[in-house]
């Protein structure tokens, strides 16, 4: 394990019955990364998530966080934060009750409950019944108590999981914030679109099985989708009909998508001589991931 | 830690109305109760003298506080079970129900703490419930009735003085606290495996009449079984006014009720610390 590993999962498998749902999986989380546990349902994200979090308790495999297996003590999960699918409260109790309860669980400050609730935009909600918050307003308390104890890394199950576009936005941008703050963030989702824009590295689960494990960067690089701009698509399109091992993927007016080996600089030079040229720009499409 | 857990579930607890619905019940119900035996006064009278008053002359009445509580605990005691379970059975499958484990548990803390500061919650507050049923229905009792002293049917009429009296009740209260906190744990323990609040009081009622109707047929089998079960003690506390105290029985109650009652706890635990939280 690199030192610049926090958290490493190492064979991890469970079964429910005679369903298999996660089949050896193997995967290391870098510090400061935000890594994307990507899978259709089913794939056994959820099941991860609640291993590493202590709620299932027989499993098969390690998991070492900092170096140290989770399995002998407690203690990681003081440096850990989790939200684990729909936010859960003690919906009798207020906003800040919730909050006080959990901190004392991990001698946090009860000094910060305010300041954290204005973090995640709760500000002024902190004496409301959590039985009168909206979906949104309960996933945003839900990443306040993950982010309760101050933790290193933030395990978020599903976090945009019925948010409107509105609340999506900032999930994610919350998301941002938190990773430009140091912290590791672990996060599964099922829509690909969240991924691009937030994850450093992604894994793929598919039935259990762990299918990819790269950073975006290097799947960017490797990817053979460009995306092409232009007023002249014809021009365009004649042009790459001379051009072998190249297959247009999708066409629009303006735009074309297309699936080649070539390097940009090649690309590029093919379309020298067409003046109304935009932009072509590498193209990374992780739904192909999936197939 | 323990004691931030205990005042963690006492937090859950409180803030809950269904904390309250026991005492409420009981808080309107045992003023009706009083009320009818204190209108009814003359014919219960006769009903507790039946023939002896063709033999004896009887100058005043026995009709007074003790009795009537004496008589609202013994016609209530096979009915607080259902009241005396209302938190142990929503205190763990609530939380399973809810979901509200995968926020607590993800918390440095051992489930066996965990479980432990739901028990002495859920002992607590059996006890306090069942110490207001004693309390309230003897205060009313007496503020209505007024004091005397106390005649109950062991052997015959046996008349116990006022200042004894109260030290009887306190006895009565330890006995049927003792086997109403082993039913309240084998609710607790059926809990810790349902996922729904329903589920556990309807099992440990349930488990409680048939213990009751071990206790009440007149079967050998039966007969033999019936000191072992913790259900043949709900009407112990009646043998707290008796002549003289039958300890040996009391001794017999504690060992069974003790041995339930742990055994429960470890039930729990086992099953608690396996559990894998899935929803």
């Amino acid at each position: 394990m690199s030192s610049s590993t926090l958290v490493k999962i190492e064979k991890v498998s469970k079964c429910f019955g005679k369903a298999r749902v996660l089949n050896n999986v193997s995967f290391e989380i870098p510090k400061g990364s935000v890594l994307g546990i990507l899978g259709p349902n089913g794939s056994g994200k959820s099941t991860l998530m609640r291993i590493i979090a202590g709620l299932i308790k027989t499993w098969d495999g390690s998991i070492y966080f900092d170096g140290k297996p989770i399995a002998e003590e407690s203690m990681y999960l003081h440096r850990v934060g989790f939200l684990i699918e729909d936010p859960a409260f003690y919906e009798h109790l207020t906003a800040a009750e919730n909050l006080i309860m959990l901190s004392r669980l991990t001698n946090s400050s009860l000094d910060n409950i305010e300041s954290l609730l204005k973090e995640v935009d709760l500000n002024g909600a902190e004496d409301k019944l959590v039985r009168n918050f909206s979906y949104g307003m309960k996933q945003r308390l839900g990443i306040a108590q993950a982010i309760l104890n101050d933790p290193d890394i933030l395990f978020l199950d599903e976090p945009s999981n019925g948010l409107d576009p509105h609340g999506i936005v900032q999930m994610n941008n919350t998301i941002v914030d938190l990773n430009k703050k140091g912290k590791t963030i672990c996060l599964s989702t099922h829509v690909v679109e969240h991924v691009k824009d937030l994850c450093s590295h992604i894994i793929i689960l598919k039935e259990g099985n762990l299918v990819l494990d790269d950073s975006i960067e290097n799947l960017f690089e490797n990817s053979n989708k460009y995306e092409i701009k232009s007023k002249s698509i014809e021009a365009i399109k004649d042009k790459l009909s001379q051009v072998e091992d190249l297959t247009i993927v999708e066409e629009t007016d303006k735009k074309l998508t297309i699936d080649s080996e070539l390097d940009l600089s090649d690309l590029l030079k093919t379309f020298s001589e067409i003046n109304d040229l935009y932009s072509i720009n590498k193209k990374l499409d992780i739904q192909d991931l999936f197939s | 830690m323990m004691q931030i857990l205990i005042i963690n579930e006492l937090n859950k607890v409180l803030k809950r109305k269904r904390t309250y619905i026991s005492f409420l019940l009981i808080g309107i119900l045992i003023p009706f109760i009083v009320g009818a035996i204190s209108n009814g006064g003359t014919t219960l009278e006769k009903s507790i003298y039946g023939q002896l008053s063709d033999s004896f002359f009887f100058i005043g009445s026995l009709l007074n506080g003790y009795l009537a509580t004496y008589i609202i605990i013994a016609v209530l005691i096979n009915h607080m079970p259902f009241l005396s379970t209302i938190i142990a059975s929503d205190i763990f499958s609530g939380e399973y129900s809810r979901s509200t484990f995968r926020m607590y548990l993800t918390r440095p803390i051992s489930r066996t703490k965990v479980l432990f500061s739901k028990v002495i919650v859920v002992l607590a507050y059996t006890s306090i419930l069942m110490g207001f049923f004693f309390l309230y229905s003897l205060i009313i009792s007496m503020l209505w009735l007024g004091t005397g002293e106390l005649a109950v049917f062991h052997k015959g009429i046996l008349l116990l003085s006022g200042d004894e009296v109260i030290q009887r009740f306190a006895l009565a209260f330890l006995i049927s606290n003792y086997v109403m906190l082993t039913i309240s744990l084998l609710c607790l323990l059926i809990s810790a495996i349902s996922k729904n609040s329903v589920t556990p009081i309807i099992i440990t009622i349930s488990i409680v009449f048939v213990g009751t109707a071990i206790t009440y047929i007149p079967i050998e089998l039966f007969k033999l079984i019936n000191p072992y079960l913790f259900t043949g003690y709900i009407n112990s506390f009646l043998r707290a006014f008796h002549d003289p105290i039958p300890w040996s029985h009391m001794a017999s109650l504690l060992i069974t009720c003790t041995a339930w009652s742990t055994l429960f706890i470890f039930l729990a635990l086992f099953f608690f610390n396996k559990k894998d939280i899935t929803d």
